[in-house]
């Protein structure tokens, strides 16, 4: 199957002062539709840079990122926008909700930016995926009416509803007790088994990257390693992902 | 459909930020609200002062547009700027011509001719008083009075005998000193009395030129006087209010003197500081333990006690005096004590003092400089150089209304203006020896229908009929006092229309039909003015009423410039807060950015917030201003000075608002706020998505 994402040596420099910082160094990766791959390594190896180079937040110093046929860098702001806005979902390590708006409305908000789809099937879809993350009853509630774990379940419910080829989380449990943390994980797992979106996040955390497929290590900007992993044993004591942490 | 659900999202979300962010929302909505309500409040202000005073200068003096010559070297101001009367605005050789076409223009009503100018006039000496009292003594065959006065004019003529005599001693020539010390001994000589009772007419010539011309004159005061076609004057200003006495009949010379002048300059000091007190204590509840000025006034009132003591006889002196030590017991001294300690007034005994001095005061005092019907002389210096005289009776007081008050309204007065040509001296000669001849024919055939009064002096009318603007020097005015003594040719002489028309004025009022078409018609008059080759400008009356005229535009401008300065503050103190605001809600951008949110959209988030802001801040700001111009409307805003009162059209300004300033307003800040969030908007835009990534809770 064709990579959706491939990085091609892959530099990115960060200026600081008179000194510039080599955040990746060269990092060649690519990523087949539906996989669900861990991103790991120590802080400051250069996670967080990588997947901005994926998300199209960021482009390459030198080397290139190509998502969905498309090369990042040759793109214009508009344009990343809407690739941002028709390719990836995201998910973020402060769930960066909305504040004003509720639960159902942020999940719909990408929906409106595309501008595609007529108010019952946005509504529909909105429904869908709240139920699916297990917030049906909680779709009126403001953000900061919620319990960190929800809230990151909005922003999963977010990233999804646009049915984007890639969804992509850095460190989405790192602000969440490890219980709810693993429940993200696995919410995550079954909406990639479910809808084969290619999903792929970071962490610090052994007991989340047990739970990838793929891990690519990092480490001082540079691939360390990148290996298949088998399914995890035990996810029992996990609670179901339609329970509320 | 789509479009409108991004626009319904933008909107709610734009709506509910204002609610998100109360600190920077409730500072800029303030501002903006302030600025809404200054806007209502400033420019119903001010269109309401430009409407009162439209009223009050159109109706009172200016009219609706002034003309006078282009030569003119200064600018006409009605109301000063410059000195009043100093200034030359030209002159209009003949107005009947400019009449003629003037008054041919389509919307002009009435077209009235005037000339400003100041003088001063001095009021009738003791003597001429009593001499005018024997005459009327002795026409009525009032034999007790002619007795009194006959008493009156020795006992003063005895003094000027000693006078006269100390002053013939430092005399080298005797000769003219000898002539007049032997009329003034006359007078003092019982033969001489004796024979005017035989012969009242040669008796009374003989006071009236021989004794009378040698008393000093006294004091003479500045007025400032409109001369004018008063018929056309008192027809076309409705503001115009007769308030004593009569209109000056027509065809007649006189002088109407405004209230405001007669009340506050003519009246006796301690009278008009007594009433000022009243007002103060009663209408205004001052006291004087609590108001350091009233203080000062009563210590002033005190140093004007000769103002009281001077003009009493001596019998009325004595009765105040023993009056006064019922009074004030504890008083010790004459009457100039007493008087002082009278006037030394405090919030106990203030009635009581004000009911006594009206009471038992007032009907021995003269209360005014002259009373309505005297006869006033006037002098002024030509425009040729030489002074000139005239005798002038005052019919009545007017005052213009709703402009009672006003200093600037109050004090011009009113006189005809062939009165006004004589003190203005330009004549052609051929005019005047045209006048000379009528009014020798006038004033003689008025004699024979007058009664037996004025036959007594009309022998001497064509003394006053003399042309006496052909010499230069000061005799003149001796001569013009003795023939004005002699007899008013003034009061006899009659003019008609046609005198009134075809003769100089400075300047022309015209009134217009409909005032709104006032642009129109001013176009109108200079095209008519320029076929006739007349050579005049036309202003409107806001130019021609001077400084006064264009304190509104002044007003205007200095409002605009505090509306400007103060929006520039708040543009910047909105901007900055708007800055700051956004720097907060970076990860709130970036976020929106990261999903897929075009710059476009997080532009029209921050105008839709600042919009829907400036809505609210507006309607609120603005009809507050409504709300309260509207309470000022009913209580009206009292006039601060007496300057104001003349642009308030009256003591207090009712001012007027319409729904039209509130929409003004609210567009202007709509526009202000937009202005003020463009650069943080465009903050905004330049955040990077990235930023989403690197929030840190
Ligand atoms: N905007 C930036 N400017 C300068 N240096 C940066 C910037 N972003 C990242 N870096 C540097 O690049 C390197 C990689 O940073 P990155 O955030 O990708 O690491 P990370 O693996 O995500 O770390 P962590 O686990 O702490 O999140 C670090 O040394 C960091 O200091
Ligand atoms: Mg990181």
């Amino acid at each position: 199957m064709e990579a959706i994402v491939a990085l091609n040596k892959v530099v990115k420099d960060y200026p600081l002062g008179k000194l510039t910082v080599q955040a990746l160094r060269g990092v060649d990766l690519t990523i087949a539709p539906g996989e669900f791959t861990v991103i790991a390594g120590p802080s400051g190896s250069g996670k967080t840079t990588l997947l901005n180079m994926i998300g199209c937040v960021d482009v390459p110093t030198t080397g290139s990122v190509t998502i969905a046929g498309r090369e990042t860098g040759k793109l214009k702001d508009r344009a990343r926008a809407k690739l941002r806005l028709e390719k990836l979902g995201f998910i973020f390590q402060t769930f960066n909700l909305i504040p004003v708006l509720s639960a159902a409305q942020n999940v719909e908000f990408p929906l409106l930016l595309h501008g595609r789809l007529g108010t019952r099937e946005r509504q529909r879809r909105v429904a869908e995926l709240l139920e699916a993350v297990g917030l049906a009853e909680q779709a009126r509630q403001r953000p900061n009416e919620l319990s960190g774990g929800q809230r990151q379940r909005v922003a999963i419910a977010r990233a999804l509803v646009t049915e984007p080829a890639i969804v992509l989380a850095d460190e989405p449990t790192a602000n969440l007790d490890s219980v709810t943390g693993l429940a993200i994980i696995d919410l995550m797992k079954e909406m990639n088994a479910r809808r084969n979106t290619t999903f792929i996040f970071s962490t610090h955390d052994e007991h989340v990257m047990a739970h990838a497929r793929r891990m690519v290590h990092i480490a001082d900007g540079k691939l360390a390693e990148d290996r298949a992993l088998a399914p995890p044993a035990a996810t029992a004591e996990a609670p179901e992902p339609g329970a509320t942490p | 459909m789509r479009g409108l659900a991004r626009l319904r999202i933008l909107f709610r979300m734009a709506w509910r930020n204002l609610f998100n962010h109360k600190a920077k929302n409730t500072v800029v909505g303030l501002l903006m609200a302030f600025g809404a309500f200054l806007v209502v409040v400033g420019t119903s202000t001010l269109a309401s002062i430009e409407s009162a005073m439209t009223r009050s200068v159109t109706g009172s003096v200016a009219g609706h547009l002034q003309v006078y010559s282009d030569q003119a070297r200064d600018q006409l101001a009605l109301f000063g700027g410059g000195f009043m009367g100093a200034s030359d605005v030209g002159t209009l050789p003949d107005f009947s011509q400019v009449k003629t076409t003037l008054l041919a223009v389509d919307n002009v009503k009435a077209v009235v001719p005037m000339g400003i100018d100041v003088a001063e006039f001095y009021t009738q000496t003791e003597l001429d008083h009593a001499i005018e009292s024997l005459r009327k003594a002795l026409d009525a065959e009032d034999d007790a009075r002619v007795a009194r006065m006959e008493h009156k004019i020795r006992s003063m003529a005895t003094l000027m005998a000693e006078e006269f005599g100390n002053r013939r001693k430092i005399m080298r020539t005797k000769a003219e000193i000898d002539e007049q010390l032997a009329g003034i001994r006359r007078a003092t000589e019982d033969a001489f009395w004796q024979e005017l009772r035989r012969d009242p007419v040669a008796g009374v010539t003989f006071l009236d030129t021989k004794l009378a011309p040698l008393v000093d004159e006294n004091e003479g005061y500045g007025m400032q006087y409109i001369g004018t076609d008063l018929d056309a004057f008192v027809k076309s200003f409705d503001r115009f209010e007769l308030v004593q006495g009569t209109l000056v009949p027509s065809g007649q010379r006189g002088m109407l003197v405004n209230q405001h002048f007669y009340d506050n300059s003519l009246r006796n000091r301690v009278a008009r500081m007594f009433d000022r007190l009243r007002k103060q204590l009663h209408e205004k509840g001052k006291t004087l333990a609590g108001d350091p000025l009233l203080q000062n006034t009563v210590k002033r009132m005190v140093r004007q006690y000769r103002r009281i003591t001077f003009q009493l006889e001596p019998e009325e002196a004595e009765t105040l005096e023993r009056d006064l030590k019922a009074l004030l017991p504890e008083v010790k001294g004459n009457l100039d004590a007493l008087v002082q300690a009278f006037l030394d007034v405090n919030d106990a005994n203030f009635d009581a003092r004000y009911a006594f001095f009206q009471e038992k005061i007032v009907p021995h005092i003269e209360l005014y400089l002259f009373d309505i019907g005297d006869v006033i002389t006037i002098r002024s210096y030509t425009r040729s150089g030489y002074p000139k005289s005239v005798n002038l009776k005052v019919y009545g007081t007017f005052t213009f209304h709703g402009l009672e008050e006003s200093v600037l309204a109050g004090a011009h007065n009113l006189m005809d203006i062939m009165t006004f040509r004589d003190l203005y001296g330009v004549m052609t000669d051929e005019k005047r020896a045209e006048l000379a001849e009528i009014k020798a024919e006038v004033g003689l055939a008025d004699v024979k229908a007058e009664n037996a009064e004025d036959a007594l002096f009309g022998e001497a009318s064509d003394v006053a009929a003399t042309p006496v603007a052909t010499t230069s020097t000061f005799d003149e005015l001796a001569e013009l006092k003795k023939a004005a003594k002699q007899g008013d040719a003034a009061a006899v002489e009659r003019f008609t229309q046609d005198d009134i028309d075809h003769g100089l004025a400075l300047n022309v009022a015209v009134l217009l039909k409909d005032p709104s078409r006032l642009e129109e018609t001013w176009g109108a008059l200079y095209g008519a003015i320029g076929r006739a080759k007349l050579g005049l400008q036309v202003v409107d009356w806001r130019i021609a009423t001077g400084m006064v005229g264009q304190f509104v535009s002044l007003a205007g401008v200095v409002l605009y410039v505090a509306l400007i300065i103060i929006f520039i503050v708040a543009i910047f103190i909105m901007n900055n807060t708007m800055v700051m605001a956004t720097i907060e809600r970076a990860t709130e951008i970036g976020t929106m950015r990261a999903i897929g949110s075009r710059r476009l959209f997080i532009l029209g988030l921050f105008f839709c917030e600042t919009v829907i802001l400036g809505a609210v801040a507006g309607v609120v700001g603005g009809l507050a201003g409504y709300g309260f111009m509207a309470h000022l409307g009913n209580v009206g805003i009292p006039a601060p000075s007496d300057e104001l009162i003349f642009l308030f059209s009256g003591p207090r300004l009712f001012p007027t608002v319409d729904s039209g300033q509130v929409l003004v307003a609210l567009a202007l800040i709509v526009v202000i706020s937009v202005v003020a969030t463009l650069f943080p908007a465009w903050v905004a835009t330049r955040i990077q998505p990235i930023v989403a990534m690197q929030a840190k809770e």
